[in-house]
């Protein structure tokens, strides 16, 4: 157990020092704060001639939408970016080999960097979230906290799920490129699925789109897709600490 | 209880033979060498007796336990340094050392005594505020071996624990490594600088290709395998007097220096070498400064047992 909390806190850390977490609150907060600026002033920027009565008149829920859509894309992408690495780089360098030498277990050692990857993302989608939604209020109005609240912690699962499969895949391989161009192959064609029929019930892809929804006032629950969500966290990490644990450090 | 031993092991990587059948014994409390050439085997074997790699085949025992990747006791049990250590660069030294308490459950008082202990021995006190990212390649291999020593380990791993230190470095390194035998450890090191294996080993194997060439006490090694060696120094070059002592059938190996004025004479057999060599001396003309007989070294032994594998 001492182990399992000497990892976490340096995985903490590491996010800290190494400014992970910084980047990935700033990404987060930039796209919170940017997309009720630019709905806001959008008729401002574009040219009115030729688009009179194209652009609709943005309310607080597009708002709201608008941001939990950039937070499944832009987010995808940095959780990517942000997790290849996680143990594929300390394979390579061979911090793992020195810390797996000692009694600190494989299993233990993967499920401290899933643990500190979603606190960076929680806290990420938090600052974003706080952004997007005061914005929104002063542009627009309250888009409804509690759907709002509902809809980020959705987006937050969601990117959670594609952490745990980077991970996963970062478990596979000594290349940071071949467990991120992995991640992205499954994460996109995960995503496919969400516009299958029967699928889409169950797919973790259908996630955002239930975002979307409580983001846009709804509150319809689809329950295949968070249960399977939940239960491919610790698949996938499950799987990835059994190949790791074969693996040559 | 046996502090490492080996039964058959091997371990292939595709086609490649890393280690072949390998066996060893290694005694308590004592230092013990693991020389070979690059690519003989030596880093594959510390990485299964630490439980990094899984063997292809055979079975290996450290500290009364066999080896298992799984094995967090045994993990308890041992310190291990690879040839680079890799650190976290953004964690300062001390950081570090207190990370490594804390894997190996030293609750926070003992942990904070153990780490100034140990910044002290290897002589990072001043230095162990600073980022790792920081820190020279002689001062990363001294926290390596600190970390490898914070559980005390009952045998401890090293993977060339002096490539990268200076000479004085290498002797605080080499002391400490030596005076761990009071502490009841095991040294298990491997290096490729022969002079530092023979200060402080008590006994060393040598494998090639790795299969195990031979395992024995360093002085035993040397009374064994090498040919005793007479040092002579001229005060002017002495090419003509080389090849008239190549040409001798008790000679087994003439080296001379760059200059040839000082050479290292390789007797096949010592009777006749101490009867003939002064002759051929007197026979040169040459000016004579210097003229001994000398123990060989371990690099002798090594380079000589090495050389009989080749042909």
């Amino acid at each position: 157990m001492s182990s399992m909390l000497a990892l976490l806190r340096k995985e903490f850390k590491g996010q800290w020092r190494t400014h992970r977490l910084l980047i990935v609150a700033a990404v987060f907060f930039v796209f919170g704060l940017g997309t009720p600026l630019l709905l806001k002033y959008l008729h401002a920027l574009v040219p009115s001639e030729g688009f009179t009565g194209v652009l609709p008149q943005f309310t607080a829920a597009d708002s709201a939408k608008g941001y939990v859509d950039t937070l499944g894309q832009v987010g995808l992408i940095a959780a990517i970016l942000v997790a290849m690495g996680s143990v594929a780089a300390e394979r390579e360098s061979g911090t793992a080999a020195m810390i797996l030498a000692k009694p600190a277990g494989s299993g233990r050692f993967i499920i401290a960097k899933l643990a500190a990857l979603a606190v960076t993302f929680g806290l990420g989608i938090a600052i974003g979230a706080v952004g997007c939604y005061a914005y929104t209020v002063v542009l627009f109005g309250s888009p409804g906290g509690f759907n709002f609240l509902v809809a980020n912690l959705i987006g937050w699962l969601y990117l959670l799920f594609c952490l745990s499969v980077t991970v996963m895949y970062s478990c596979f391989f000594k290349s940071q490129l071949a467990a991120g161009g992995l991640a992205l192959v499954t994460l996109v064609a995960i995503a496919g699925t969400a516009g299958l029929p029967v699928l889409r019930d169950y797919s973790p892809g259908a996630l955002m789109a239930l975002s979307q929804t409580w983001s846009s006032g709804g509150d319809a629950i689809a329950w295949g897709p968070l249960a399977v969500a939940i239960a491919l966290i610790p698949a996938t990490i499950f799987i990835g600490w059994q190949v790791f644990r074969r693996k040559e450090l | 209880m046996v502090p490492v031993k080996c039964q058959g092991l091997s371990k292939r990587y595709g086609r490649i033979v890393a280690l072949d059948k390998l066996d060893l014994e290694v005694e308590r409390n004592t230092v013990f060498g693991f020389l070979g050439p690059n690519g003989a085997g030596k880093t594959t074997t510390l990485k299964v007796l630490t439980g990094l790699t899984r063997p292809t085949s055979g079975r290996a025992w450290v500290a009364g336990e066999e080896v298992s990747p799984a094995s967090q006791t045994l993990r308890g049990k041992i310190g291990y340094l690879p040839e680079e250590p890799a650190f976290y660069n953004w964690m300062t030294g001390r950081e570090y050392l207190a990370f490594v308490a804390s894997l190996f459950g030293l609750p926070s008082p003992e942990a904070g005594r153990r780490c100034d202990e140990l910044l002290e021995l290897v002589d990072l006190s001043r230095d162990a505020s600073r980022r790792i990212g920081g820190y020279s390649r002689g001062m990363r291999q001294r926290l390596g071996v600190a970390q490898a020593l914070m559980n005390k380990p009952s045998v401890l791993f090293l993977d060339e624990p002096c490539s990268a230190l200076d000479p004085f470095g290498r002797a605080e390194v080499l002391g400490t490594l030596y005076r761990l035998k009071e502490q009841a450890t095991t040294v298990f090191m491997s290096s490729h600088i022969l002079a530092d294996v023979e200060r402080i080993c008590d006994v060393v194997a040598i494998i090639d290709k790795g299969k195990l060439v031979v395992e024995s006490g360093v002085e035993e090694l040397r009374q064994r395998f090498a040919s005793p060696i007479f040092e002579i120094e001229f005060e002017q070059p002495a090419t003509p007097f080389v090849s008239m002592v190549e040409a001798m059938p008790w000679v087994y190996k003439v080296e001379p220096d760059q200059a040839a004025t000082k050479l290292r004479v390789h007797a096949r057999d010592l009777a006749r070498a101490k009867a003939e060599l002064p002759g051929l001396v007197v026979q040169s003309g040459l000016t004579l400064r210097q003229y001994q007989m000398v123990l060989p070294t371990l690099e002798d032994v090594f380079m000589k047992l090495l050389a009989n594998r080749a042909e």
